[in-house]
Formats: structure tokens, C-alpha cells, sequence
């Protein structure tokens, strides 16, 4: 087995109190989900290995409580984290509304080179639906981020929306993690065999292999 | 001291090489070391640190008595040195060893007895080391340069083990998460292993030849190349490949290149191999060859040497291994050759038990223990194990030979009745021997060994496994090649090989990563509130109230807990919260209680009368390495005539808590302001709680004996308090002691006192001056002056009762003083004396 290289990365949800966040979050690491409601009062997270690209990379998932009243602590969470999921709630207006407030914090209190994606929760309640696909997108496009409509409910684009943005921190961290990555040197001894097989004389090889 | 490298084994004086030569003199030190790390391993290598004024070099020595008495001998001599020339021995008396030093340095250092560690250059970092001697005494700090200073004293124990610093321990304890996420991880596959692999059969030809020291002169083909299906894997072993003295002393022969270009020559013609590995000890020799196709599959490959020949150590006799893993299966191919003579077989068992525990192959990971040949899943043991036919002459033996009788011949073979007794061997499995001895035959020919010896035929040339899954195809001699006077002996095996399944192999490691994270989300640290919100209603001035927050560790760790302050702010809680404790410990399914107390004094009420401040806070209680949970506190304030300006309370006709919150707000801002405005009523003269109080006294309490002396209830002036915020009653409740007690409060919690701070500093210049300081109080803003004159009159007024109550000027202008002329920062002895001074003046009778 190549020596296994890890790198840890911290993620933050964002968004209004009961668009699902903590859902998003026990979905994606515990693969369950409660239907029932209860706010996060706090600053709760988890822990996930991802593999992307061969590397397996673990992310610490931090989950903030939604309520106004707190927002002015959870604004000092912000600065350690890479990537930030800004979530909003299909069926309510008003929490695709504030997403625009919840972004310029991030850009005040976040660091410079943080990774964003907007995600439209509660994908399953399209009866309910105030906010339409294309809002979203729309409004993704302006920030210029990917954007997801997902369902913790139904499980659906919960993987792929944390697997992107990982990968997005990953991207963006690349310069950093070139540096770490290990060689995957000591695999080389089966590329070495085929050129020995074919040297006419076996003196060096058999040098080379004599005392090691 | 002489330091000698040498060629792999040492046998002559050409095969070793001078290194270095080390005085031993005054400055010489020997001293052994040891980390932390190392002090489980008995049997380690002995490390010890060499220093003189040239050089500190770190050697290994094998563990042992040899070290021991090497130690104490070399110590003794430094002692001795050290006896005989008590000072710096002058640099002359080593000037014989130049002559040695020609030509030391510069040779290769392929192995040395002593392992260099360190070179001379990193001497600089080698200061502080924690000593102790051998007796376990307690470890004493000392630098070397001092111990080479004090040398007489402490020659006799130079020797003594010595361990790093304690802070280097701690280190090693903080184990890096990751790497020990790692290793669950490798173990995890480990254990389910069988999940994701299937076993694949391959075919390995495995060959032994006993080539007796002579070069290649016939094709191998018969021998290499007989199977119909070219084989997937070839270990091929030699033994006597060069019987030449060089050969024994040297490493070099050339025979290798030779029989290895035969053998290349000789594997089967329809299939491509790839070489992987040669390792030879002198005449023992181990090839080992893939198909190209399986080369990808072939990792982690190691080769050892392990000599049992002369003093058990020489490479006449021994053994080669090579191990490897091949897909999942981890794989030792061992070739020996043992120990010779019909009666040696106990020899030979002995040489069988030496090559299994002195063979260790090093890991990948260097934190694993290496591997002994019997840790593989799959163990092939070929060579020259020279057991022999023994109790039969030799022509019982040609007889049986001849009559294809090799069962009955076997019961005499010394290697099976040796397995039988279990002497040697344990556990490994030989086919069936359908072919006839291999050994020995006259050299070009089959013809038995026609010289004088006339060895009785043997069976020398063995192939044995150990492990599950293998079939023997094949096990036979090879009678057409007469190059040696033994015959080759080859076995094709199907072994079945641990192939894994990708998909499989991905499912279940992403299982292990699962359940891993899952296992680590359980142990964040985390607890149980017993509340989030606490409401703290109708606060009152100077009237604590506590709740109690009740934390239950219901994590599966321990934790520490602390309230954090939040950002922008430099405290965790407000400043009318104290919250107790604010920091600990919790271990799993403890509860600690923690006091909320909310207590609102002189500096915050000010602030929470006007409204400027609530009661509203919310604290961050952090677990390390955890989540960070809210609390909530809110609460409501009843705002006190207690904290508020004098300016504000001249404003209040009615009782404090009587006004509407703004109003209360508004005037505030005004009377900051100075602004008189034509729509507010004519400020009173002076605040009506004052007077309400003062009068209370003067009626009441001017005969009262150590008025202002004796404190109060702290009850009735919570009841005082409330009267004065809620009504103008006739009458105050409580003893005169509380009522004088909540007048001095009342005045203390003034945000600006009677004589305002910015007139402070001019009441200390006038102190001696009694019309100086009339002029400071009559500059006073008008509530002020009120409020001051007001007071003055009525403390003369009770200092005519002195025969009765017991005040005098002097303690009435001590106590006074201190409410009515405060300072901004802290007051001197001198300045308290002249703020006496300067009330002083104002309580002289005939002063009004």
C-alpha cells in the first residue's frame, strides 16, 4: 500500500435557522436524517474522509446555528474555515432572500481565498417551492458559484455538493498539498524490472541487487 | 582507540580497514545512550557516544558481554591516563599514532562493526544530556564540556547509562493523529481481508542445484525448461557456485554472472520473465524471476543472508531469502545449504533453527518489528540441506535405488525421520521423492562416486512449503545434467495466491473509513445543558441572583470545558456576571454545576439605569478539541436612584421605577447635556431620595450612638431601596444603622460624586485654605453645591449630639471624605489626609 497522505480541511454551513443545515450535515456523515427541527445552538461538527484524486482528504464540517441573535458570535467561525455552503430553503423566500446578507459576511470575516457554493435545500418539498431552480442558479452566477439543489430527505446531491466543494478547497489549495504529496517512489521497483529483463548483459543488475 | 570498517565479513587483516583513531586521553569521554523509545528492547545494540576535542561519533555495539567488558576495559584505561598525568596530557605523548593515520579515511564503509551516526560536524548539538549512573541515582544535568573539566571526579563511572531529557518523552508521546489513523486503517484491511480477496492458483518452479564450485557447461533446459506451461514465477537456488578461496573471502566471483546468464538461457522459451532479485553469500545463490504480466504485482521484495558456517557465522554454509509479496500473499523463498557429514545431523537441525530467527527482513513502515521467515503466508525452502541415508551400507542403498524401492529407502533418510520427531522443519510439508539421490555422482556423469570415499547415495537436494493452498505438480531430479556430482532437483507448486478484488477491496476500505470517521464523530467531546437560556428577572441594585448551569459530560470522552470570550470583546461574560467555575475538567458521565451570579454594583448600575445597557449576554461555553455551545442570559433591570447622576435624580419628582423607561432616557441626555429645557419643570434642590434619608436621620438617628460606624442589614437596605424607587414614604423602614448605610451606598454609587472629579484636584490645593476651598464648592454645578451644603449641615448638625452618638470632625471627615470627594484613580495616604483636610473645613460649627 502507497504511505497514505492526509490533509484536513474545515468547511462551514451557512444559512438561515431551519433551512436544514445540521440535516445537510448528519445526512452527508452519519447517512441519517430527523425530520424533526431542533436549532442549533451553537457551533456543532463533523468529521468525513473524502477521497478525491487519490488522496484522501478529511474535512472537519462545521455546523453554525442559523438564528439572528447568534450571528454576530458565529461571524468569528468564519475565518478558520476554506470552503462555505451557503444554504437556503426552497420553500421560503425569505431564506434565498438573506443569502446576499449571509455572502457579505463571508466576504468581510472569511478569509480571502475561501471556496463558496450555494446550496437550495429541501429539493423533495417541490410542492412547497417559493424559490425556483432557476433563482438559484441564477443567483449562483452572479456570485460566481457552483450551486446545488439537494435533499437530505431523499439523499439527493448531498455527496456530490460536499465532494465539489472539497474539491474546489482542494483546487484551491493545490500549491500547498504539490509540495506534500509523497513520491510514489517506492512502487518503483516493478517499473525498474522490465528494462533489466532486456539488458543483454546482467552485470549491473546483478551489482545493483547483490548487497542491498 | 582504534575504529575499523570492514567488508561484509571480516576474515583476514586485508579485509579490514583503519578509520579513525581516538586518543584516549583527558578529554576523551565514553558514554552510553539510550532514549525513551529504546528502553523496552533487551538485547538492542548498545549505543554509546564517543567524544574527545576532535569528534563525537555515536556507535552501536552488539548488546552483550563482549560490549560490557570492551566498555569497562577502555573506561579503566581512561582512568588509569587520568591518574597518571593529573593535567592536560600534552599533545605529544599521541604523536606515535600519525603514523597510522596515513590512508584512513576514504575507503568504503559498506558495513562497520561500529555504526558511524553522526559526524563530527553536529558535535555542537550534543550540549546538555540528563545523566544517571548505573545505579538508578537521580539524574543529574551536565554539559559535557563541564564533565571534561571535573574529570578526576567522576571517572569511575563514565560508563553509565543516560537517558534524553524528559521533554524529549513528551514528544514522543503526542503521537501524530494521522499516523495512527494510518495503522487502524492497515490493521482494519488486515482483519477483513478475506472480504476483498479471492485466491487465484499460480505455478511457481522452484530448482536447487548443487553445482560444486564448477562453471556453467550444459544447457539448464532440461531442468528450468521442462514444464509443458511456462511457469509464472522461478526461484532458482545454487549452492558450492565457487569453491575458490576468493570466492570465500571476497565477495566477488565471477561464476555469478555466469550461472545467472545460464539460467536466464534456461527458463521456459514461451514466456517473457522478468528479473526481480539475486542474493548470494558467498556460494549460495537465489535468482528470482516473474512473467512479465505478474511483475506489477510483486512488492515490497527483500533479501537476506544468514551464515552457519565456521564459528556460526562464516558463508561456507548458511542460506539465502528472499521474500515478497505477491498480490496479497506474502512469500519467503529460502535457500540453505547446512551443515555436511552423515553424522551432523544435528547440525543441520541446529543450522535449520539459526537461519529461521537471524533472518529478518525490514519492514516498509520502519515503526514495524522486522520479519522472521516463519511470519509469511507462504514459506519455499530449497538447497543443499545435506541430510543423508543413514544405518544401510552403500550397497543395501545402490540395491534399493536400483529396484526403484524409494519408500523403503526413505525410512532411512535422515531429514524424514528428523520431521517425524519433530526436530527439525516443524510444519513443513516435502512430496512424495520419486526420483533417485542426487548426490553423488562421479562429476560428468550418472555414475555413483567411484573415489575412495565412496559416499553412500543421499538425497541431499530438497524442496519443502509451508502453507495452505499448495499443490505439488511435480517433484523430480534431472539426471541429464552432469556438470556437478549432484543432480538439480526441481518442484513445480500451484499456489493459491490472494488476489484482490478492486471493487471489493474499495468497498471495504471506504467501510473502515466509514465507520472510522464514525467512531471519531462519537468521541468529539460533548456535553448536556441543563439550560440554554437563563432569565434573571427584576435585577435589583447590589441584590445578587444566582441560577445554576448543570454540564453533563454525556460524550464518550473526557473533556475540557471553558467559557470563551467572544470576538471583540475581552472578557467571556459581562461585567454584572460572574460565572464560577469558568473553566474544567469533566470525565465521562460526570456533571459539574456551574454558578451564573449576576450582581449589578456601583460600576455597572449607571449604565443599566439609563438604559444605555441590558441585561443580555450570551456566553460560549467551548469544549476543546469539541463543539462551542450558546447560552443565552437575559433578564430585566429595575433601575435604582442608586448609580444615577444627581442631575438626573433633581429632574425625578417621582420614584424611579415610576418612570416610563424613555423619559428616564431622555432626561438623561439632557441634564449631560446642561441644557435646561423650558419644558421640564424647575429641577428640585437637591435629589429627594437625599433628603428622604437625611431626614430620616436627622429625626431619627442624631443621638444614635456610632452612627456611620455600624454597618447595617443588608435586608433593610434592600427594603430602603425599594422604598426610595417605588414612593415617597414619611418614614424609611429599617434601623438607623441601615438607613445610614444605604445613604453612604447611595452616595458611593453616584457616577459623578458630590465634588465632581473635574474639581478634585482643586480641592487638594485649597485643603489648607477654608475660604479656598468655600470658592471650589460654590464653583460646583448647583445640584452639587445642593447637595453638599445639605450633607455639611447635617453632619454639624449631629457632631452637637457628639456626647450621644460619639462622632467627632475627625471621623465624620474620614468617612465622609471618601464618598464625597472621590478620585478617578487611585488615592495616596497623602491625598486621603488632605481630602480630610478640606471637609474638615466644613464641619467646624462656627464655620455656617
Amino acid at each position: 500500500m502507497a504511505k497514505q497522505y492526509d490533509v484536513l480541511f474545515k468547511l462551514l454551513l451557512l444559512g438561515d435557522s431551519g433551512v436544514g443545515k445540521t440535516c445537510l450535515l448528519c445526512r452527508f456523515t452519519d447517512n441519517e436524517f430527523h425530520s424533526s427541527h431542533i436549532s442549533t445552538i451553537g457551533v456543532d461538527f463533523k468529521m468525513k474522509t473524502l477521497e478525491i484524486d487519490g488522496l484522501k482528504v478529511r474535512i472537519q464540517i462545521w455546523d453554525t446555528a442559523g438564528q439572528e441573535r447568534y450571528q454576530t458570535i458565529t461571524k468569528q467561525y468564519y475565518r478558520r474555515a476554506q470552503g462555505i455552503f451557503l444554504v437556503y430553503d426552497i420553500t421560503s423566500e425569505r431564506s434565498f432572500q438573506h443569502i446576499m446578507k449571509w455572502a457579505s459576511d463571508v466576504d468581510e470575516y472569511a478569509p480571502d481565498q475561501v471556496q463558496k457554493i450555494l446550496i437550495g435545500n429541501k429539493s423533495d418539498e417541490d410542492q412547497k417551492r417559493q424559490v425556483a431552480t432557476e433563482q438559484g442558479n441564477k443567483l449562483a452566477k452572479t456570485y460566481g458559484m457552483d450551486f446545488f439543489e439537494t435533499s437530505a430527505c431523499t439523499n439527493y446531491n448531498i455527496k456530490e455538493s460536499f465532494t465539489r466543494l472539497t474539491e474546489l478547497v482542494l483546487q484551491a489549495n493545490k500549491k500547498e498539498l504539490d509540495v506534500l504529496r509523497v513520491p510514489f517512489g517506492e512502487e518503483l521497483s516493478v517499473a525498474d524490472l522490465e528494462e533489466e529483463e532486456h539488458q543483454a548483459d546482467v552485470d549491473n543488475s546483478s551489482q545493483k541487487n547483490c548487497w542491498c | 582507540m582504534f575504529i575499523f570498517t570492514h567488508r561484509r565479513m571480516a576474515i583476514t587483516g586485508e579485509d579490514v580497514t583503519l578509520d579513525d583513531i581516538i586518543p584516549v586521553s583527558h578529554n576523551f569521554a565514553i558514554v552510553e545512550v539510550s532514549s525513551p523509545d529504546e528502553l523496552a528492547i533487551i538485547g538492542a545494540d548498545t549505543r554509546v557516544r564517543v567524544t574527545d576535542s576532535d569528534r563525537d561519533l555515536e556507535l552501536r555495539l552488539p548488546f552483550g558481554s563482549h560490549t560490557r567488558l570492551f566498555l569497562s576495559e577502555v573506561n579503566r584505561s581512561w582512568s588509569e591516563v587520568c591518574k597518571k598525568c593529573p593535567t592536560e596530557v600534552p599533545a605529544s605523548q599521541f604523536e606515535w599514532l600519525t603514523k597510522y593515520r596515513r590512508s584512513t579515511k576514504g575507503t568504503s564503509t559498506d558495513s562497520l562493526s561500529a555504526v558511524l551516526l553522526q559526524t563530527p560536524s553536529s558535535r555542537k548539538q550534543s550540549g546538555k544530556l540528563s545523566l544517571a549512573d548505573r545505579k538508578g541515582h537521580p539524574a543529574s544535568v551536565e554539559n559535557n564540556v563541564d564533565r571534561r573539566g571535573r574529570g578526576e571526579e567522576n571517572r569511575d563511572d563514565l560508563v553509565r547509562s543516560s537517558s534524553y531529557m524528559v521533554s524529549n518523552k513528551a514528544q514522543m508521546l503526542a503521537m501524530p493523529q494521522f499516523g495512527l489513523r494510518d495503522n487502524l486503517i492497515r490493521s482494519e484491511l488486515l482483519k477483513k481481508e478475506e472480504q476483498y480477496i479471492y485466491i487465484k492458483n499460480f505455478r511457481f518452479f522452484l530448482g536447487t542445484y548443487n553445482v560444486n564450485g564448477q562453471p556453467p557447461k550444459e544447457s539448464l533446459q532440461p531442468w528450468l525448461g521442462f514444464p509443458s506451461d511456462p511457469p509464472d514465477i522461478y526461484c532458482v537456488g545454487f549452492q558450492e557456485l565457487d569453491l575458490s578461496k576468493e570466492a570465500f573471502f571476497f565477495s566477488d566471483t565471477p561464476k555469478e554472472q555466469e550461472w545467472m546468464k545460464a539460467v536466464l538461457e534456461g527458463l521456459h522459451q514461451d514466456a517473457k520473465y522478468a528479473f526481480v532479485k539475486l542474493i548470494r553469500l558467498v556460494g549460495i545463490m537465489l535468482l528470482f524471476y516473474v512473467k512479465n504480466e505478474h511483475a506489477e504485482h510483486i512488492s515490497e521484495v527483500e533479501a537476506e543472508s544468514v551464515g552457519t558456517g565456521i564459528m556460526g557465522r562464516m558463508g561456507n554454509k548458511g542460506a539465502v531469502a528472499i521474500r515478497f509479496r505477491f498480490h496479497n500473499s506474502d512469500i519467503c523463498v529460502v535457500n540453505s545449504h547446512l551443515a555436511a557429514h552423515v553424522e551432523e545431523f544435528e547440525r543441520r537441525n541446529q543450522d535449520f533453527r539459526d537461519i529461521c530467527s537471524r533472518i529478518m527482513f525490514r519492514q516498509k513502515d520502519p515503526g514495524l518489528s522486522p520479519l522472521t521467515i516463519l511470519k509469511h503466508d507462504v514459506i519455499l525452502w530449497l538447497g543443499d540441506l545435506n541430510y543423508r541415508i543413514c544405518e544401510l551400507e552403500v550397497d543395501e542403498v545402490k540395491n534399493l535405488i536400483a529396484k526403484k524401492d524409494f519408500e523403503t529407502l526413505q525410512k532411512f533418510d535422515q531429514l524424514r525421520r528428523q520431521i517425524k520427531e519433530e526436530a527439525v522443519f516443524s510444519g513443513f510439508v516435502e512430496g512424495e521423492i520419486m526420483f533417485q539421490p542426487t548426490y553423488k555422482y562421479n562429476t560428468g556423469s550418472d555414475q555413483w562416486d567411484s573415489s575412495e570415499k565412496c559416499r553412500v547415495p543421499a538425497w541431499c537436494d530438497r524442496i519443502l512449503w509451508k502453507g495452505k493452498q499448495i499443490q505439488q505438480l511435480h517433484y523430480q531430479s534431472h539426471m541429464t545434467l552432469k556438470t556437478s556430482d549432484h543432480k538439480p532437483v526441481s518442484s513445480l507448486m500451484e499456489i493459491g495466491i490472494k488476489v484482490v478484488n478492486e471493487e471489493k477491496y474499495k468497498k471495504t476500505f471506504e467501510e473502515i473509513v466509514r465507520n472510522l470517521d464514525k467512531m471519531e464523530n462519537e468521541c468529539i467531546p460533548s456535553v448536556s445543558l441543563s439550560g440554554r437560556e437563563f432569565q434573571f428577572n427584576d435585577v435589583k441594585f447590589m441584590q445578587e441572583q444566582t441560577k445554576i448551569l448543570t454540564i453533563y459530560n454525556d460524550g464518550q470522552v473526557p473533556c475540557q470545558f471553558e467559557f470563551i470570550q467572544k470576538l471583540d470583546e475581552s472578557t467571556f461574560c459581562k461585567p454584572w456576571l460572574m460565572i464560577s467555575p469558568h473553566q474544567g475538567f469533566l470525565a465521562q458521565g460526570e456533571s459539574v454545576d456551574i454558578q451564573l451570579e449576576l450582581y449589578v454594583n456601583r460600576s455597572t448600575a449607571t449604565d443599566l439605569n439609563s438604559g444605555r445597557q441590558q441585561i443580555e449576554d450570551i456566553l460560549v461555553l467551548h469544549l476543546d478539541r469539541g463543539k462551542d455551545y450558546f447560552i443565552s442570559i437575559t433578564g430585566n433591570y429595575l433601575p435604582s436612584c442608586f448609580g444615577t447622576s444627581l442631575q438626573t435624580l433633581c429632574h425625578l419628582r417621582e420614584p424611579i421605577q415610576d418612570m416610563p423607561l424613555e423619559t428616564l432616557q431622555q432626561l438623561i441626555l439632557m441634564t449631560s447635556e446642561e441644557v435646561s429645557d423650558p419644558i421640564t419643570e424647575k429641577p428640585l434642590d437637591i435629589p429627594k431620595e437625599i433628603w428622604m434619608m437625611v431626614d430620616h436621620l436627622y429625626r431619627n438617628a442624631s443621638k444614635q450612638e456610632d452612627l456611620f460606624q455600624q454597618p447595617g442589614l443588608r435586608s433593610e437596605v434592600g427594603k430602603i431601596r425599594d422604598c426610595l424607587d417605588t414612593g415617597t414614604p414619611d418614614s424609611l423602614p429599617g434601623s438607623n444603622h441601615s438607613v445610614a448605610e444605604a445613604l453612604l451606598l447611595f452616595l458611593d454609587a453616584l457616577p459623578e460624586p458630590v465634588v465632581c472629579y473635574s474639581a478634585y484636584q482643586q480641592c487638594l490645593e485649597s485643603c489648607s485654605n477654608a475660604s479656598q476651598c468655600k470658592k471650589v464648592i460654590s464653583s460646583l454645578p448647583q445640584c452639587h453645591k445642593n447637595v453638599f451644603n445639605y450633607l455639611t449641615a447635617f453632619l454639624r448638625e449631629l457632631l452637637k449630639y457628639s456626647e450621644y452618638n460619639q462622632l467627632d470632625t475627625s471621623i465624620l471627615a474620614t468617612i465622609f471624605s471618601a464618598f464625597l470627594l472621590r478620585s478617578s484613580a487611585k488615592q495616596e495616604q497623602a491625598e486621603r489626609k488632605k481630602t480630610w483636610d478640606f471637609l474638615t473645613h466644613f464641619l467646624i460649627p462656627d464655620h455656617s
